[in-house]
């Protein structure tokens, strides 16, 4: 019998609360209270994340993310700032000592994001993973991926893009020289890319969650097995929402 | 820059994209005459293990001469003492990148 993960569908919530959860399913997993978990996950309303080591101001036009209702959270993942609209976000939780799980880091990032790989491909994508966190197909950016390790335990979250809109990205984050934002604007045009795009028809959140669920339990040989919180990692995800990233010492901490 | 920005006390920036790595942005509070680092944030793209060493490698850098070697030594030394693993930057980068900052 395969070993069993457990699956959380947790639809569309506040970057805030997403951010939580992932955060509460750590704890909760490092304590052995949990099985490794697959999330797969929606933002609504929009939101940027920074990474951990990223300045907020320096990174996010504040005062348009007001206006225009985008919300904004510091990951406690490092890596870059993500505009999160049309995509679906996974997150993985396991042990660092799970044999499924190379100890060395990149290649954990290899293996983790060989499942995305896999749900593309159930969608007909075929992707490579490009060091140190990307996924790309036909040489554009499809998936952005970060990983924490904290208490012995494995926290890789990563987008898949089902639609880009780079314009409202860019009126979001902040760039070095108004000058080149045209320029920038192009560029990331030319490199970065969505289901949409690639398979040239909107595809369902849910069926893009179904390929993904599929893609994790090839490239892990494991039944991913559909669970919810527990009451604890209920109680956690409020704590951490309240106390850490809907917080401005925490979201403006540098 | 925004004034909520903790940053904003900083007197100098740099920008540097570390080679086959990630962008690094840092910010320096520094004594023009001794050369000696009064503040540092280190900010950017990158990964590191685990997150909160980062800070306290800016506590230990304080004090530290802007010179490259002197520099370089020191932030080999923080990174071997409190176990710090970077990815999309290394020493050479740091260095670099805080050099930068110098006007």
């Amino acid at each position: 019998m395969k070993e069993q993960w457990r699956l959380l569908e947790t639809g569309y919530g506040s970057a805030f609360t997403n951010m939580a959860i992932d955060r509460a399913v750590l704890v909760a997993n490092s304590g052995g209270k949990v099985s490794p978990t697959v999330r797969f996950y929606g933002w609504e309303p929009s939101a940027i994340s920074i990474g951990y080591f990223q300045s907020l101001a320096e990174e996010i036009d504040i005062d348009m993310c007001k206006k225009l209702g985008v919300d904004y959270v510091r990951r406690i993942t490092g890596g870059g700032a993500v505009y999160h609209e049309k995509e679906l976000t996974y997150s993985i939780v396991i042990s660092e000592s799970h044999r499924a799980i190379p100890k060395n880091i990149m290649k954990s990032y290899g293996k983790i994001c060989g499942a995305v790989m896999k749900g593309l491909e159930n969608l007909g994508i075929k992707s490579t993973y490009v060091p140190i966190n990307d996924i790309i197909t036909n040489g554009k950016k499809i998936s952005g991926n970060a990983q924490t390790r904290k208490a012995k335990t494995v926290l890789q979250h990563g987008t898949v893009l089902t639609d880009v809109n780079v314009e409202k990205m860019f009126s979001l984050l902040k760039v070095p020289n108004e000058k080149i934002k045209d320029k920038l604007i192009a560029d990331v045009k030319e490199r970065v890319t969505s289901i949409k795009h690639v398979l040239g028809k909107e595809v369902l959140f849910e069926e893009i969650s179904h390929a993904m669920k599929i893609g994790f339990e090839q490239e892990f040989d494991v039944e991913l097995v559909k669970g919810t919180l527990t009451e604890e990692e209920k109680e956690l995800t409020k704590k951490f929402e309240k106390e850490c990233f809907s917080v401005a010492d925490w979201n403006h901490r540098r | 820059m925004d004034k909520e920005s903790p940053l904003m006390k900083m007197q100098s920036r740099s920008v540097y994209k570390v080679p086959k790595g990630k962008l690094l942005k840092i910010y320096l509070k520094y004594d023009e005459k001794s050369n000696l680092i009064d503040e540092i944030n280190i900010t950017g793209d990158f990964f590191a293990y685990p997150e909160e060493a980062i800070e306290s490698m800016e506590d230990k850098l304080k004090d530290t001469l802007l010179e490259k070697e002197i520099l370089f030594k020191k932030i080999d030394s923080i990174i071997r003492t409190e176990n710090i693993q970077f990815i999309g930057v290394d020493v050479k980068g740091l260095t670099k990148g805080i050099l930068m900052c110098k006007k």
